[in-house]
């Protein structure tokens, strides 16, 4: 076998895909929408955070001046603003508008309901609401505007009417104001993902996503440039390039191309897209974006990439090699896909796997099925996304894998030789074995 | 002189069908050679065997003097019968990644491929894909992939075919001049024109075995005395009957050859004809290749 021929056709089929607008669309595409997963909410918070004015009727004549002062914009770092109602809201006063609150004093109610109903259709505020005189009572607190929808606004708006009208309850009931503020000391989820690199904080549903992302993203890419290979050795036997090839070039020679070129151009798409990831997800990046409470995007490290690269190697070959095999011993696509459902089990089964693994992923369930090596690539790879295994497993699910691959190269090399010179009927199960013994 | 090629008793069946039995021929160092015979007769599955794409079932093949090798193969141009190349790859592409695929430099690959683009009157098509050229540009484009590395033998199944007289007259040109810078090269077809002029030397197939093999101006004085040209005014039908006429090859409007048996006496041959249509020219001559052909075949059988 000549490495220089290897690397020709490895050549031409990089360059015969890279070169292709489809690829560079695709691959630009996923980093968009990526971008456009951080970027495009708080461009969107942006514009919501405009100011929101709104008139307070006051017939309490202490409620108003509260509701003022508990909607004031919280000073300090936003860590340490420790003492809010609950997180929830915290993140929903980063995120809406600053309150400009005019206070109204109380008139007749049906000529004052009417001019106010006036100001908002005018545009000259956006909201008004009237605290009754038995607001500390109970009862609901009417919201009036021309927009109802902004409900992160309300939301904020109920939760510091809430705390003031509690608050004044409280105080109503003979406890002096420091008691009252102390008392209503909220509590918080501080999620710290816990790992062998040290802790560090993170959202609770964004180790999820980051598995799911992972897991899907090298699902689909192990498929889409499985599929390559397939289409690829059927369009050589059926224009019968592959003629002209094997008057100087090997059968095997000629695989091995193959499948280099296409996983380096599935190498390339996934570095594009990895590199994209990991920039939009470094600390940096996530601490610029006001919005984001920090911490809560789940972080793609380096160490990550590195693992779902080579198991991307690890899947595409074990895939690539049988789809080569199938086109190889195919006369069209359709005779191919029939084969080809067969080997999609292996795909199709980690996916069913994928919620136990990812709930328990040091179950014995998972740990097992994450070893049978044409599951490895995908079931490790989630368990790595969720939780770093430990490394003997992680070891041995890349031996057994690259042992079953190689092995699995050099038996389809062998159905390969025989497959792509052969026209005419579909070969049967008896024949392909008789292929495979062929010397 | 070893031959460059050599086929010693090669057979190869598929199935219960025997397609090609018992073939030996040689092609000596720089001789331009022709495989010829009908559709079917084993050509391409001979070819394939030479090229070690089928292996045969007996006999062999030997290359340069020797037993075929791996490395041997190399220092042949080689054209399918099957035209194949990558549709959406350029002219200039696919050549250049042929040419390195026969060992030849990427740059050097470059320099021959813009040659024989020119020289097969591609030239303007250099950077255009191949799937907008005609069947006939794609074929002398894949006949140009043959040549980059300088082949010592070059190998042609059915290179004819598909070209129209204009192409087929350059092909004509370039094999020549191949031939004179002492390439040796063999090519099959089954149109027996095209290897008249050409050829020094052939081996007519028929039936997967050789019925005539030779060099072709031999074979024609060695079976020049049968053949008989008859020009007539009259009907042409039922010569077959005359005595001593084996065969009738018509050749158009009132014009025929006429294949006489060893024994039969052409004067009295002629003196029948007479009776039966109106003689204008009766002379012997030279067979051509298909009256060579036509004859072999019915010695065979």
């Amino acid at each position: 076998m000549r490495a220089e021929t290897v690397r020709t056709i490895a050549r031409r089929e990089y360059l015969a895909r890279v070169t292709t607008k489809g690829f560079w669309i695709a691959t630009v595409t996923l980093p968009l929408l990526m971008a456009a997963m951080v970027f495009l909410p708080s461009l969107v918070l942006l514009k919501a955070k405009a100011t929101h004015r709104m008139a307070v009727v006051d017939e309490t004549g202490e409620l108003g001046a509260a509701l003022v002062e508990a909607l004031a914009p919280e000073p300090g770092p936003r860590r340490e603003a420790r003492d809010l109602e609950a997180l929830g809201e915290r993140q929903t006063e980063e995120q809406t508008a600053r309150f400009v609150v005019e206070l109204v004093a109380p008139g007749e109610p049906e000529a004052q309901r009417a001019a106010l109903d006036a100001r908002v259709l005018a545009g000259e505020i956006d909201s008004w609401i009237r605290l009754g005189a038995g607001q500390l009572a109970g009862g609901k607190v009417e919201y009036r505007a021309a927009s109802v929808s902004n409900f992160l606004t309300q939301k904020r708006l109920e939760g510091a009417l809430s705390r003031v009208v509690s608050r004044a309850r409280l105080e109503g009931a003979g406890l002096d104001a420091a008691r009252v503020s102390e008392l209503t000391r909220a509590t918080e989820l501080d999620t710290v993902r816990v790992s062998e690199r040290g802790s560090r904080a993170e959202g609770g549903m964004a180790g999820f996503f980051l598995a799911y992302f992972l897991f899907f993203l090298l699902y689909m890419v192990v498929a889409i440039y499985g599929q390559q290979v397939l289409n690829g050795v059927l369009e050589e036997k059926t224009t019968r390039v592959v003629e002209v090839l094997l008057a100087t070039v090997r059968p095997v020679e000629l695989m091995l191309g193959k499948l280099a070129g296409i996983g380096l151009v599935g190498l390339t798409q996934l570095g594009i897209w990895l590199a994209t990831a990991v920039a939009l997800t470094a600390p940096g990046v996530v601490g610029a974006m006001a919005w984001l409470p920090e911490g809560k995007m789940p972080q793609v490290a380096p160490g990550v990439v590195v693992h779902f690269l080579l198991l991307f190697l690890l899947g595409y070959f074990f895939f690539a090699t049988l789809y080569a095999a199938i086109g190889a011993a195919s006369n069209n696509l359709q005779e191919a896909q029939q084969f080809a459902g067969v080997v999609v089990i292996f795909l199709v089964a980690p996916v069913l796997l994928m919620m136990p693994v990812i709930n328990d992923p040091d179950s014995v369930l998972a740990v097992v099925v994450s070893l049978i090596p044409p599951f490895t690539p995908l079931l490790m790879m989630l368990r790595i996304a969720v939780k770093m295994p430990p490394a003997w497993q992680v070891a041995l699910g890349y031996l057994l894998s690259g042992g079953f691959t190689l092995l699995l190269v050099w038996l389809c090399a062998r159905i390969y030789r025989v497959g792509i010179l052969m026209h005419g009927k579909k070969p049967s199960l008896a024949e392909l074995w008789r292929w495979l013994r062929y010397a | 002189m070893e031959p460059t090629l050599e086929l010693d008793a090669v057979r190869k069946t598929f199935g219960d069908f025997v397609a090609v039995d018992s073939v030996s021929f040689a092609v000596p160092k720089g001789s331009l050679f022709g495989l010829l015979g009908p559709n079917g007769a084993g050509k391409t599955t001979t070819i394939r065997m030479v090229m070690d794409i089928l292996a045969p079932d007996r006999g062999e093949v030997r290359l340069f003097g020797r037993p075929r090798s791996r490395g041997d193969l190399r220092r042949i141009g080689y054209l399918p019968e099957e035209r194949g190349l990558y549709r959406r790859m350029t002219v200039a592409d696919q050549l250049v990644f042929l040419g390195e695929l026969q060992g030849v430099p990427r740059r050097e690959a470059g320099r021959r491929a813009e040659h024989w683009l020119e020289r097969l009157e591609l030239g303007a098509w250099a950077k255009a894909k191949v799937e907008a050229l005609s069947k006939g540009m794609q074929q002398k484009i894949q006949i140009a992939g043959t040549l980059l590395h300088e082949p010592d033998l070059l190998i042609l199944d059915e290179p004819f075919s598909g070209l129209d007289p204009i192409n087929q007259g350059v092909l004509k040109e370039v094999l020549s001049e191949l031939r004179g810078r002492g390439t040796t090269i063999l090519f099959s077809t089954h149109i027996m024109e095209h290897a008249e002029k050409l050829c020094d030397r052939i081996c007519l197939i028929s039936g997967g075995r050789v019925v005539l093999e030779g060099e072709l101006a031999a074979l024609k004085r060695a079976r020049g005395g049968n053949v008989y040209r008859l020009f007539a005014d009259g009907s042409l039908d039922g010569l077959e009957s005359v005595p001593g006429v084996t065969q009738v090859v018509r050749k158009g409007d009132g014009e025929a050859r006429l294949l006489l048996g060893p024994e039969a006496d052409p004067a009295a041959v002629l003196a029948a004809l007479v009776d039966r249509t109106r003689v204008r020219e009766y002379r012997s001559e030279e067979p051509d290749l298909e009256t060579l052909f036509i004859q072999a075949v019915r010695d065979a059988s």
